[in-house]
């Protein structure tokens, strides 16, 4: 790397003394920020199924497809899925469950697959971290079930498979379900968009274009 | 726009003084109608989703807590953000101004060899110049934000700092793309517009090695990096690469993870009219095996701690750049954001944009405004921008009334004057006798003033005013208090 | 109860007849009014162009002259505004221990018209007849300084005879300014052009509005384009009845 300049010192010099009558000493910091008054809305007053319908009815209103269905119909319903899709060729995270890869398809388990190979495929199928009702939005979290963000990005076709038991109702209920920060993370709140010509929105820019999502009613929360 | 007509100068040190810039555009029914209805699109979505948001004030609220404690305790936040970004793999960079930065980048540019860039749409960059810098020392930079694109291929300037082309109509987008894509049979459907710029980037995320962008948040706690979009060229660019460069203003530091749960909530909202934006991605440092495996992230003072130093001021770097104010302001909807002469335009422009100057330039920025307070009140984190602009203000009189040309500036004579008026009342009420018949001789036989010369000549351009009355209101009071009968004291 | 009645410069020297109808509408209701003949103004204008000093001076003037006031009531959104919003400012940087004691004693008892009726009075039909067709601006500082809400509403709705006509956009800024509609007189009239489509399609012979300042820009441009439409400030309304209809209004 380049020689050290003497930035690093003279910016954070001009910040403390600009901060000098407000900033805290390190021993108060961490309590001072926990006791920011947070009266806006954490939890939410939904009841589970109506928080589950509220998720699919956002999910909808991004075009989204979505199907329920039970654990023991999963990998059925994932296959008639794919063969819904008309497409052959799949991306599969590594730690992607067997039982999701349905057969007749071709399968590029993603081992560190190259971007050109990745294109290659047609779609992807993934696990999912979590899943907000109010927003509509898939939390990846980008583990072994969900994969490098790379094959969720590149292929055309996504479907994730969401458990009610990962759907929350607010994104504060997300965060608070985080336990250990995310390193990764990824939040997907409909396909790409964008409405930078007189303000038409166009669907569809880059990334996945079709959103498939399977909800898996488990036992519950 | 792309046809040579209207080059807008975005460069505050060059820029024409507000009032004067603002003119050609006023001129221009297209570029209004344009703005006027962008903004009406996002405002409309924007308030059926305040007022769905239950909690709308207490989240304003929150954020705006939530920024001020991160600004007084910058020091100890960025130190804690350059540790835990460094221990997670990433490099942090320091740049004192605009061109250490740009420097900064170019070397390490030229580290990887890079003869091309992509990037995904970062105000920072534009802040600091870097596209130019960067193409006269040879590295070809890609925007990848359709905006962007836009702006760059028709050689235009962002005017908003959310919605970059708002000012720019489909029409004029073809043209562009026609012409620079060489796309001769591209119609004007904003979908094959899309489409032709989808076309155009996929090769280029594909092959260039090399992404800059910008940072919505730096996360404190945990050294994390949130970049907030909606088309996807931003998960492109910092998923393919190999090497990421982040340009961001020190401001922009949170302190914990946990407070996207404010932010993210009052962003997409205010900025684009969705309960969320479609992608947002967090990243820390470099994960191995996972995206670009060099990371560096260059933090920019440019001013800011200057501003950060100043009691009523700080509250400007609070500021999440989701454009609300802008789409508020009424006077933004007449002018968009050229004729503020920088990339920051709007309320928060008229604001930042003279402070990042250290008051040199863009002074008449400040006074772009009628102080109506529809930013305030939009603002998710509560910049109190109305008074920030007073404050600015009477440091642009302080600095211009010590100048001898002003003795004689009709303003500052006429408020000079207005003053030793109004601090007797026998100098005021002789001021209004002798006004009503100086205003006499411009007053027509109707009663009303059509004309007047110097400074009343700005009025009277567009309005007309009625001549003063012959009694004034503490005249009639005094008269009546004066007769024999009736309610006298 | 004992009022006294700040009627601010521009009032004074422009619109008297809002003075006038202020005093008829409060005698009408009761009100003992006095008039301190020192006043002059309360500095916004400085304050709003950046003479701060002198701003501060006046606003000092302001208080010394009604420090000893049971009750102020302002015909002008904006001034209180100023008042409530930038005095503290003002004295807190210029000002000494004994100033913004005074102010901090008198600023509870200032009042805006509509606040002091409202709010006050509890009055809300004051016994007007007003037999127009009236579209109602919302001045700025009305709305976000001072958040009047519904006073004016529960006021208007009152008066006898009168048709209301809702505004389009009624809160959007009609560009006055202040100075502004000087220092950026063509953007100020860009809005004001944009503000007076809304108004002249509510079809109604009046636009109303709490502050004479946003009348005058408004007003100024009616006259200039034979718009068929004028302005008139809500005290004059308040105060019109059958048998003392406003004046200037057939």
């Amino acid at each position: 790397m380049s020689a050290p300049s003497k930035s690093r010192e003279n910016i954070l010099e001009r910040v403390r003394a600009a901060t000098k009558t407000v900033a805290l000493p390190p021993a108060e910091l961490a309590a001072a920020c926990a006791s920011i008054p947070r009266d806006y809305i954490r939890r939410g007053g939904m009841t589970v199924t109506a928080c589950q319908e509220r998720f699919i009815e956002r999910l909808r209103e991004y075009d989204a497809e979505v199907v329920e269905t039970t654990e023991e119909e999963l990998p059925a319903t994932i296959a008639a899925q794919l063969a819904g899709s008309g497409k052959h060729t799949f991306v599969a995270p590594a730690g992607l469950p067997a039982a999701w890869q349905a057969e007749g398809f071709e399968w590029k388990l993603d081992g560190g697959l190259s971007a050109a190979e990745i294109e290659k495929a047609e779609g992807v199928v993934t696990a999912a971290f979590c899943g907000v009702a109010d927003s509509g939005t898939i939390v990846l979290h980008h583990s072994a079930t969900e994969g490098r963000r790379v094959i969720t990005l590149l292929p055309d076709w996504h479907l994730c498979v969401v458990y009610a038991s990962q759907v929350v109702e607010t994104l504060p209920e997300y965060f608070d379900r985080c336990g250990q920060t995310p390193g990764l993370a990824t939040y997907i709140s409909g396909p790409s968009a964008t409405a930078d010509i007189e303000m038409t929105r166009i669907k569809g820019v880059h990334g996945p274009r079709f959103l498939h999502v399977v909800l898996v009613r488990d036992s519950g929360q | 726009m792309s046809q040579g007509v209207y080059h807008p100068v975005l460069d505050p040190a060059k820029a024409r003084p507000f009032p004067e810039a603002v003119l050609p555009v006023l001129r221009n029914p297209q570029l209004r109608k344009n703005v006027a209805h962008a903004i009406d699109v996002i405002q409309a979505k924007r308030g059926k989703l305040v007022v769905e948001k239950t909690d709308w004030q207490a989240l304003r609220t929150a954020g705006a807590a939530i920024r001020t404690h991160a600004l007084e305790n910058l020091g100890a936040y960025l130190t804690q953000f350059e540790e835990r970004c460094t221990a997670a793999g990433g490099v942090v960079h320091w740049a004192a101004d605009a061109a250490e930065a740009r420097q900064i980048i170019l070397n390490l540019l030229r580290e990887e060899n890079a003869s091309e860039v992509i990037k995904i749409k970062t105000m920072t960059s534009a802040e600091i110049q870097l596209n130019p810098f960067l193409e006269a020392a040879g590295v070809r930079t890609y925007e990848t934000d359709l905006a962007e694109i836009i702006l760059q291929l028709g050689e235009d300037e962002p005017s908003h700092i959310v919605v970059p082309a708002l000012h720019v109509n489909r029409a004029q987008v073809r043209e562009i793309f026609a012409r620079r894509m060489g796309l001769k049979d591209l119609s004007d459907d904003p979908r094959e517009l899309t489409n032709a710029a989808r076309n155009y980037l996929r090769r280029k995320f594909l092959d260039i090695p090399t992404a800059i962008s910008g940072a919505n948040f730096l996360v404190a706690e945990t050294g994390s990096v949130v970049v907030v979009e909606s088309e996807g060229n931003g998960r492109m660019c910092l998923t393919l690469p190999r090497t990421m460069i982040t340009l961001a203003g020190i401001e922009k530091v949170l302190p914990r993870f946990q407070d996207l749960e404010v932010m993210l909530q009052v962003l997409a909202r205010s900025a684009t009219g969705e309960r969320m934006n479609p992608y947002t991605s967090i990243w820390t440092g470099v994960t191995p095996g996972d995206g670009p495996q060099k990371f560096h992230v260059v933090l920019l003072d440019n001013g800011r701690s200057s501003i950060l130093a100043k009691k009523t001021e700080r509250q400007t770097l609070k500021c999440i750049r989701c454009a609300a104010c802008m789409n508020a302001c009424p006077v933004y909807r007449q002018t968009g954001g050229h004729a503020y002469g920088s990339v920051y335009p709007g309320p928060i422009g008229a604001i930042l944009t003279p402070q990042l100057m250290q008051m040199h330039h863009a002074q008449t920025l400040p006074f772009a405004s009628s102080l109506c307070g529809a930013c305030y009140e939009v603002c998710p984190v509560k910049i109190n921008i109305p008074e920030v602009l007073l404050e600015l203000r009477s440091q642009v009189v302080n600095q211009e009334r010590r100048e001898a040309g002003r003795l004689f500036d009709p303003m500052y004579l006429g408020l000079r004057i207005a003053n030793l008026i109004f601090s007797r009342a026998w100098i005021f009420h002789t001021a209004q006798f002798l006004g009503r018949i100086g205003l006499g001789v411009f007053t027509r036989k109707d009663g009303w003033i059509h004309s007047l010369p110097s400074v009343g000549g700005k009025w009277t351009q567009t309005r007309d005013l009625r001549g003063l009355p012959k009694q004034t209101f503490h005249g009639w009071w005094a008269a009546r208090a004066a007769k024999p009968s009736g309610e006298a004291k | 109860m004992r009022v006294s009645l700040f009627i601010t410069c521009y009032n004074d020297t422009l619109f008297p007849e809002t003075g006038r109808a202020v005093v008829k509408l409060l005698e009408r209701l009761g009100v003992e009014l006095e008039f301190h003949p020192r006043q002059t103004c309360c500095g916004q204008m400085h304050a709003n162009t950046g003479f701060r000093a002198e701003a501060f001076s006046q606003a000092k003037r302001f208080v010394r002259l009604y420090q000893d006031t049971e009750t102020v009531v302002i015909p002008s959104s904006s001034c209180v505004a100023m008042i409530r919003d930038q005095y503290p400012g003002l004295f807190a940087e210029l000002g000494n221990e004994e100033l913004r004691k005074q102010f901090a004693a008198l600023l509870p008892r200032v009042f805006e018209l509509s606040e002091f009726l409202v709010d006050r009075l509890k009055v809300k039909d004051v016994g007007a007849y007003f037999p127009h067709r009236v579209t109602y601006h919302a001045s700025c500082h009305g709305v976000r300084a001072l958040h009047l809400g519904d006073r004016p509403w529960k006021l208007m709705n009152k008066v006898r005879g009168m048709e209301q006509v809702p505004l389009a956009n009624l809160d959007r800024c009609c560009g006055f300014g202040g100075t502004f509609s000087v220092k950026n007189a063509e953007v100020s009239s860009a809005m004001l052009a944009v503000k007076l489509q809304d108004i002249v399609a509510t079809g109604a012979e009046f636009c109303t509005a709490l502050d004479n300042s946003c009348l005058m820009h408004l007003g100024g441009a009616m006259h200039r384009q034979y718009a068929g439409m004028k302005t008139i400030h809500l005290a004059e309304i308040l105060a019109s009845t059958e048998t003392s209809p406003a004046e200037g209004v057939a």
